[in-house]
């Protein structure tokens, strides 16, 4: 047990958890559904879970300062209709180059957002919901009702979700999801090293410490809520390439998915802990839940409510382990805190590396 | 391709208005009276319901109708009761009369009762009330034409008989409900002819492409033969998804569609026959009955008849589709089929 403590941090064991979790699923839904255990369905699941995947990411810096992001869905919804408009009159342009502009459009809203909050001392909910609708309005009245369309654009956009980056016997790694799984490794790093990830983490853990330690909240605040557009805007692209055709609802809803990802994921609504692993397998169990039920001949209805139902489960169970492993692990640090004293060893700073801070 | 599309129509309502012939009292719309409108779609944001507008407007310039046409409703994914606000704002207001294409089955109703109550005239077109909240309904087709179109792509698509699902809008939604059930009859009446489809399954998309993509994944998955979507949104998802999976031709899709959005899907085989018909027309027709309702020129009675601007002679009957309704049919059903392609794709190539 004590081994295991030591290599061990109750984020890990909840991450291990949420596999574990994962896993389950697909073993009672492979019973239910016949084919269950095929390539199509790692693509169904995959395809469906890259989009909420990026969003999470997003919303994990945004959450881990305590702020949360609400207008991703209408930020996904804007940027796949213009970066659609203006891929369908520019039929040339450089795929790159609409990545970024997608990514530009979605920075762009971050800032009115992140400037709203960090600046304008408005509680974050208030902010994201209100961008929520606004953005959402500013697409109905953009669009004039028209819908962008796949024939009006090259190929290659509609064409893109199944292109594969490797293939390795029946195996297929589509370009989107690697795309999907690079953000999250690059992001996970940054959280991990970079001074700019502790300091998301110390902001959430305790504001006053870190406004105390000087740190430069409002900016930090601030560049979450664009680095969280940028990605919405990205995710926006995904969404464009993904289902062709975009109308004004386009991204409706997706904004609580992506919040129930994050949370189940173990990201601290309350912020200052969660990882960026763990946001993706909260994605990965809500988008398996969600593919799969489709599947399932069950009716209407019942689909969202046993969503609820799953999600609901999940962060209860979740929270009720983490919380009594917290508080093994809290234990066992007195006591090895009392040991290092008597030992003089400085045990208690390898535990501030692991980022792992005690609630109180 | 709109104004193209139009002129399309305007042609197949010249031969209409031919089989209607000239009856005696027709009522004509007297022009330059002030009447307050609102007209209300299901969402805002979706094509065919700005088609609507747009012909609502055309028709409010040519009664040079001083007062205001109002376009409002709710934004795109709200749910059944979002239009009531809406109406209960136009109450308030006092507007003079009330367009709505409901989107919230009985819901709504009490909203509309309380307008006809404050003696404003509630027309209801695209997707009704119901026979008590509303003053008449304008059908832009016959409900049970609707299950007999439906079922015939069907047999033409599914010759030797196969599984069908059909994948809807909301699943409030009146029209798409009674179309359903008309679908349901036509297949449940004849089994001579249609014994071999079977439906095996009915999924709702909510009109959002996202929805109707995954649960059109869902019925590919059931390995069914045909889905069926009688809306917009949805056959344009159902094909995409269709098309992603690399089952084009082998899962066939069909059901109500704007041309614009299916013609791509047509061409690489991921669509088939589908069908719909003029909502530039249908908001033109809702105006002018509302126009003459507001200015007392008719009841709303069943047997009244007038005319229509353009689009000619209408009298208000009762509905056969609905216990206690009341209608103006409209028609006809334009059908858009991958053999004449040619036809339909050259008027958008004009736009």
């Amino acid at each position: 047990m004590n081994t295991i403590k030591r290599y061990l941090r109750p984020e890990q064991i909840r991450e291990l958890s949420l596999i574990v979790i994962i896993v389950i699923a697909l073993l009672i839904f492979g019973t239910q559904i016949n084919n269950y255990f095929s390539i199509r369905t790692f693509n169904r699941i995959s395809a469906s879970v890259m989009i909420i995947t990026v969003l999470a990411v997003g919303q994990t810096l945004v959450v881990l300062t305590r702020n949360i992001d609400l207008s991703v869905g209408s930020i996904v919804g804007l940027t796949a209709y213009v970066a659609g408009d203006i891929i369908s009159k520019n039929n040339d342009l450089d795929p790159l180059l609409l990545v970024l502009i997608a990514m530009g459009i979605g920075a762009g809203f971050g800032i009115v957002n992140g400037l709203l909050v960090a600046y304008g001392n408005i509680p974050a909910v208030i902010v994201t919901l209100g961008t929520l609708a606004i953005y959402r309005g500013l697409l109905v009245e953009i669009s004039n009702a028209q819908s962008i369309l796949v024939s009006n654009m090259p190929d290659w956009v509609g064409d893109l979700p199944r292109v594969n980056l490797l293939t390795i016997g029946d195996f297929e790694l589509r370009v989107l999801v690697a795309i999907a799984i690079a953000t999250v490794i690059l992001f996970q790093l940054m959280l991990t090293y970079l001074p700019y990830g502790r300091r998301l983490y110390a902001i959430g853990s305790n504001p006053e410490a870190a406004h105390v330690a000087g740190l430069p909240a409002r900016r930090i605040v601030f560049i979450a809520y664009i680095l969280s557009g940028a990605l919405a805007g990205l995710a926006g692209f995904m969404f464009l390439a993904r289902f062709g055709t975009i109308t004004v609802g386009a991204g409706v809803g997706l904004e609580l998915q992506v919040v129930a990802a994050v949370v189940v994921g173990g990201v601290n609504i309350f912020g200052g802990t969660g990882t960026m692993i763990g946001a993706m397998l909260g994605s990965v169990l809500i988008g398996t839940l969600e593919q799969s039920l489709i599947r399932m001949n069950i009716n209407e209805f019942w689909k969202d409510a046993l969503l609820g139902l799953f999600i609901l489960l999940a962060i209860v169970s979740d929270a009720l382990i983490l919380n009594r492993l917290r508080d093994l692990w809290t234990s066992d640090e007195m006591e090895l805190r009392v040991d290092s004293e008597k030992t003089q060893a400085p045990v208690s700073i390898e535990h501030k590396e692991t980022g792992h801070v005690a609630k109180p | 391709m709109k104004r193209f599309t139009l002129l399309i129509m305007f042609i197949l309502m010249l031969s209409s208005i031919a089989v209607v012939g000239a009856q005696d009292d027709v009522v004509v719309a007297e022009p330059g009276q002030e009447v307050d409108m609102v007209l209300l779609p299901k969402f805002l944001g979706i094509l065919v319901f700005d088609q609507a507008h747009e012909g609502a407007l055309e028709a409010h310039e040519e009664l040079e109708n001083p007062g205001t046409l109002e376009f409002v409703g709710p934004g795109p994914g709200e749910g059944a009761d979002a239009q009531i606000p809406f109406i209960t704002s136009a109450v308030t207001q006092g507007v003079d009369a009330i367009m709505i294409s409901n989107n919230g089955g009985e819901v709504v109703e009490p909203a509309t009762i309380e307008a006809l109550e404050a003696g404003i005239p509630v027309v209801s077109w695209d997707s009704p009330v119901t026979a008590e909240g509303e003053t008449v309904f304008i059908a832009q087709v016959d409900f049970d034409e609707t299950g007999q179109v439906m079922a015939d792509m069907a047999l033409k698509l599914l010759p030797d008989g196969g599984t069908m699902a059909i994948l809807s809008a909301t699943p409030d939604a009146t029209n798409q409900n009674e179309w359903i059930e008309a679908l349901q009859a036509v297949l449940a009446d004849d089994p001579e002819t249609y014994g071999d489809i079977e439906l095996v399954d009915i999924v709702y998309g909510n009109d959002q492409s996202e929805d109707s993509y995954n649960e059109a994944l869902g019925l590919i998955d059931q390995g069914v033969d045909l889905i069926m979507a009688p809306t917009t949104v949805g056959i344009a998802a159902a094909a995409k998804a269709v098309q992603d999976e690399g089952l084009c031709g082998e899962v066939l899709v069909s059901g109500l569609g704007l041309p614009a959005e299916m013609q791509g899907f047509v061409e690489d085989g991921c669509a088939q026959d589908f069908a719909l018909w003029s909502f530039v027309d249908l908001g033109y027709l809702t105006y002018y009955t509302a126009y003459l309702l507001a200015t007392d020129a008719i009841e709303g009675e069943v047997g009244e008849t007038f005319e229509a601007g353009r689009m000619g002679v209408y009298t208000i009957e009762e509905d056969p589709t609905r216990e206690d309704g009341k209608r103006v049919l409209m028609g006809p059903f334009s059908i858009f089929s991958p053999e004449d392609i040619d036809n339909w794709r050259v008027e958008l190539d004009e736009e």
